[in-house]
């Protein structure tokens, strides 16, 4: 008994951990609607300027955290209400996971360039002193950040629970996420609610980043992802609305983290599997099981029905010249950048346009499951691994040929993708999205590292097949796969699946009504882009012959989305835009001289622009240039719906017509 | 229906293509030429080889999510190579280093392909990846001389040389249980994450001390997880079974966690540290390493009397306006390494002479801060005849040369050596 509860105090400072970003979460998305991933971001950017002003520039402690908390922290929050999330008000919990996602790939490449890779030691926090002792009982120990996190806790559940229980603002706050213009017609002003919530939710991001960094020896933007990942369970727990049962999650994260240490013996498998994965093993089971959650209401605008219908795809509106001239201008570019390639250009330049090729396949399967199925998948990179490794794992186990081993891959990865969505598919939206992000965290954590899987600390190589040995003739094989899958993701989209999906997304209710099954078709979805994810990344492996679970990461499969849904999720032509712009940028950064962490940057903020513009951005730039080139056109040149009005909201979904690509 | 017969036709090419390649795989890459032989002719035509100047470039994780200065390591190459411009060059050539390429830690293999074919340098000098070295393989085939820090498993190329040969994580080694038995240390704990390197990191050590029993192995865990700082649980188990030896292989974060960790239960232990050799760390944090031991693979900057090779090293830093620590240190080896190459293959250098010239050392010191590699075997033998290493003791938060004699750097073991029988130094 003694030592049961030894082990359940040694838990709670770090459950407070926990509790502190999950509380945060619940306060974001209480008040304004949005899951915020940008939490940890957030928390980043206060924890490195405490450490700026504090440790390199000397300002004593409490002039640095009054800076950093109450006038920094809320203004950042301030900043993003009113440039970004004021204006998704009324868009999909979807559209402001986007958003949040894309803040949160670039805000701390954005923090990472202005420090500068230098050495962060010596983070300190804003207790007086972070390593004074305090016994309890003689026996248990807390020392001073450590305090400060608990104390902290405490105090800002209790404030916050005094805030939504008595403060008339706390009413509003809530008002205005269910429905901005309703609450509007009520005669509060929506804008100020806003503006109030985004500052309050960013100071306690401010506070917990001061609070947390001293738990690290230096400061490195992902130990508060991982932090953030971790601490969604108890928001899970939480059903995203009570701080106080974000609190209670927290902490029973935190004892039940020890308690398995204690208990499980420290070498054995069990504890290998377990320990590291708790955290996103949980969310991943609360998700599925947990009761509040399956019938927790995502906020959704009442009033969200008068928006305008979106707008046709700019290929479907064009006249018949300018899609003749579009498709001649196309094809003589990828001939003779294919004839420079295969000829001309140096293996360096031939790499490139490999990778960018590679990459188009697996971006083709978010073209499946987002642009057409409308979920968002956080895992497709995580896919990409499966395909990758199994299509290691057996050339290496079975001495089968690469060929048809990737096609095994893909199989694999799809069957993956289908066993997934099943349990998946019951959540839909944002808790989809944050299933597949656990099973990405889970898979980086649990599986990768094993050597049956991805060859442990010595990656498995992978050949090239006979006849595509050499840089040139493998850019060739990949052209020809990523033909063959684009054909095949046109057929679906054509297909009865693609409009059982099409319909889906109309309205469920509707497409039950005619008789078309929800589940299976969705489940076909995952797993047909799982395969396609597999398929690219065993390719992938064979390009570099070797497949290393960091080309696999869920990190990427976050830049993935932001990439593919900031250019142009619901089209091939997007999927093939999203893989040059992936390999090119960074060469064009370096012609400027400009580091290549920027295309975290410009993808990141691109990302954005989703819920305005859920066509993509350059889907939104064709549309402006076709106005623009068709006012100078004869009239029986133009399209027959020129210049349409672009969607107003993200709940505004674009027509996948078929005819785009 | 036209669109659909010409689907069906490109498709049945496609088959043709696919099932003709799919009966087989590559079983080996094609070589390429590694540079040719300039005979007796003056001129040196090389990659990179002007008549006023040698260009070499590196690639390195510059960015990187752990926040670490890797790109420091073209510092040590820009001192190495001021000094020795100072002194004339090479052959009447002034060494240069082209702008460093910075993988991002998982474009390496795209980035040292820009190396190779965009480039135009004569050797690869400054190679330091956070993750797996991918380009390793390019390097390999391309044949040009190679100079890194070596910390992957893809070093074994006859062209690719570094701060050590062929390494073995995972192989027991007389080193640890010595300096237990030295240390008066009886009960040992290991901790290692979860992670591939990491926990074969552990197994070595846990097998030395199998193999080599002068302390029992109390605690062993190779399941924490990357990222982990709440070590009460393991630090308190370790305290009931009296650790007083703990090894990690874990990075800053972990150590600092444990060390914390273990004074707030007032767990009477010290730990060795295989990456703590950085005095900024040390610096921030000294207090909680009191008498921990930290490995250095090259002689410590706080060697009295510094050789001389320590002793140009630290000047021309200086000189540069920069602050030494492990990075630049393994620049300024690979650039004397390669300036080692170029003496031995002499006015007519070309790649293969310099690689070829590397190959006969037997005991490279990289500028004077190693105990000395044998490139004749060491880029497959993952277990030399003697492996030598220095170690440091934190004081304060400086670092204190220990195990060693007054006038000698490095501890060094012969293979299959007893804990019993006294080791050499040098």
């Amino acid at each position: 008994m003694t030592e049961f509860l030894t082990y359940v105090i040694q838990g709670i400072p770090y459950g407070c951990v926990f509790a502190l970003v999950a509380i945060g979460l619940v306060l974001t998305y209480k008040t304004s609607g949005v899951f915020n991933l940008a939490f940890g971001a957030q928390a980043f950017v206060a924890a490195a300027v405490y450490y700026d002003v504090h440790v390199r520039h000397g300002w004593s402690r409490w002039p640095a955290l009054a800076f950093v908390v109450l006038l920094l922290s809320p203004a950042l929050g301030l900043l993003l209400d009113v440039a970004i999330f004021r204006h998704l008000r009324t868009a999909s919990p979807i559209a402001k996971l986007v958003a949040s996602l894309g803040l949160l790939v670039a805000v701390p490449q954005i923090v990472t360039i202005w420090l500068g890779q230098a050495s962060t030691f010596g983070v300190v926090g804003i207790w007086w002193d972070d390593n004074a002792l305090y016994r309890f009982g003689g026996k248990y120990v807390l020392d001073g950040k450590q305090m400060a996190i608990v104390v902290s806790t405490v105090v800002a559940v209790v404030l916050l629970g005094l805030l939504f229980r008595f403060a008339p603002i706390g009413l509003r706050m809530r008002a205005v996420v269910e429905s901005p213009r309703m609450t509007e017609l009520a005669g509060v002003n929506s804008d100020r609610v806003s503006a109030f919530s985004w500052m309050l939710s960013s100071l306690f991001a401010g506070l917990a980043g001061v609070l947390l960094a001293p738990l690290y020896a230096s400061l490195a933007p992902q130990n508060f992802t991982a932090l953030l990942i971790a601490a969604i369970a108890a928001a899970a727990f939480a059903r995203l609305t009570s701080i106080p049962m974000a609190l209670l999650g927290g902490l029973l994260l935190g004892v039940i983290q020890a308690l398995l240490s204690g208990y499980l013996p420290p070498a054995s498998v069990i504890a290998q599997s377990l320990k590291p994965t708790l955290p996103f093993a949980a969310l991943f089971l609360l998700l599925l099981f947990w009761p509040g959650l399956r019938s927790a209401v995502q906020n959704r605008d009442p009033l969200s029905g008068i928006d305008p219908p979106p707008s046709p795809p700019v290929a479907a509106s064009r006249g018949k010249f300018l899609t003749n001239a579009t498709r001649i201008f196309g094809t003589v570019v990828v001939v003779g950048a294919l004839a420079w390639l295969l000829t001309g250009a140096t293996s360096y330049w031939v790499g490139i346009a490999t990778t960018a090729v590679v990459l188009s396949v697996v971006f083709l399967s978010i073209t499946v499951i987002t642009g057409m199925a409308g979920q968002v998948s956080l895992c497709q990179a995580t896919f990409a691994g499966v395909g990758a490794f199994s299509t290691a794992q057996i050339v290496k186990v079975f001495g089968l040929s690469v060929l048809p081993t990737m096609l095994i891959g893909a199989l694999v990865a799809a069957f993956v993708g289908a066993l997934l969505a099943v349990p998946m598919l019951r959540l839909g939206g944002i808790f989809l999205s944050l299933g597949t992000l656990a099973f990405a965290v889970m898979f980086d954590t649990l599986l990768a590292p094993l050597g049956w899987v991805s060859g442990g600390a010595r990656p498995v190589r992978v050949p090239r097949p006979i006849g595509f040995v050499d840089d040139r003739s493998f850019l060739i094989l990949c052209v020809i796969v990523l033909v063959i899958v684009s054909v095949f993701v046109i057929f679906i989209r054509r297909g009865t699946t693609g409009h059982f999906l099409h319909a889906l997304r109309g309205s469920e209710t509707a497409a039950r009504s005619i008789g078309i099954n929800p589940t299976r078709v969705r489940i076909l979805a995952f797993a047909v882009s799982a395969g396609i994810a597999g398929l690219g990344g065993g390719l992938l492996a064979v390009q570099k012959n070797i497949a290393t679970k960091e080309d696999y990461s869920y990190f990427l499969s976050l830049f993935f989305v932001v990439l593919v849904v900031t250019l142009m999720p619901s089209t091939v032509e997007g999927a093939i835009n999203a893989g040059v712009g992936f390999a090119l940028v960074p060469e064009v950064l370096k012609l400027v001289g400009v580091s290549a962490s920027w295309q975290f940057v410009l993808f990141g903020l691109g990302a954005i622009t989703y819920a305005r513009h859920p066509e993509g951005v350059l889907e939104f730039q064709k549309r402006k240039s076709l106005a623009a080139i068709e006012k100078r056109l004869p009239e029986r040149w133009r399209g027959p719906g020129a210049n349409p009005p672009a969607p107003a909201s993200a709940l505004a979904v674009p027509e996948p017509a078929g005819s785009v690509d | 229906m036209r669109g659909r017969s010409r689907l069906k036709v490109l498709g049945a090419l496609v088959s043709i293509v696919l099932v003709g390649a799919a009966c087989g795989n590559a079983s080996s890459s094609p070589s390429k030429s590694s540079g040719t032989d300039s005979g007796k002719n003056t001129t040196v035509d090389q990659p990179g080889v002007t008549k006023d100047t040698i260009t070499v470039g590196g690639v390195a994780s510059i960015t990187n999510a752990l926040n670490a200065p890797y790109g420091d390591i073209f510092k040590g190459v820009k001192a190495y190579f001021a000094m020795q411009n100072a002194k004339g060059g090479m052959y009447g050539r002034t060494l240069e280093l082209a702008t460093p390429r910075d993988d991002q830690m998982v474009n390496n293999l795209k980035e040292t392909q820009g190396l190779l074919t965009q480039d135009n340098v004569f050797a690869a000098v400054g190679l330091a990846t956070i993750f797996d070295f991918s380009g390793a393989a390019e390097l390999g085939k391309a044949g040009i001389p190679s100079f890194g820090w070596n910390i992957n498993a893809e070093w074994n190329k006859p062209n690719l040389f570094g701060n050590s040969g062929a390494l073995c994580l995972g192989c027991a080694g007389v080193e640890l249980p010595w300096m237990a038995k030295q240390l008066h240390k009886k009960t040992i704990g290991i901790l290692a994450y979860n992670v591939a390197d990491s926990k074969a990191c552990a197994e070595g050590v846990k097998k030395s001390f199998d193999q080599f029993p002068t302390a029992k192995v109390a605690f062993y865990t190779d399941s924490l997880s990357f990222g982990a700082t709440n070590f009460a649980v393991e630090v308190g188990q370790m305290k009931d079974a009296g650790v007083d030896f703990i090894t990690t292989c874990m990075d800053t974060n972990g150590v600092l966690a444990i060390a914390k960790e273990a004074r707030k239960q007032s767990l009477d232990a010290i730990q060795y540290l295989p990456n703590g050799y950085d005095q900024k760390f040390m610096d921030a944090n000294g207090e909680f390493f009191q008498n921990s031991i930290v490995r250095v693979p090259f002689v410590p900057f706080e060697t009295k009397p510094a050789p001389a090779g320590l002793a140009d090293y630290l000047k021309w830093m200086n000189k540069q306006g920069d602050a030494p620590n492990e990075y630049t240190t393994y620049g300024w080896m690979n650039a004397a390494m390669l300036v080692e190459g170029l003496k031995g293959a002499g006015p007519n250098f070309t790649q293969a002479k310099v690689v070829a010239a590397l190959n006969k050392l037997t005991d490279d010191t990289g500028g004077g801060l190693l105990d000395g590699i044998d490139w004749t075997t060491q880029h497959t033998e993952t277990r030399p005849p003697e492996s030598c290493s220095a170690y440091v003791k934190v004081v304060g938060s400086k670092f204190v040369p220990t195990f060693v004699p007054k006038g000698k750097v490095f501890l060094c073991f012969k293979r299959d050596q007893g804990v019993d029988v006294p080791p050499t130094y040098k």
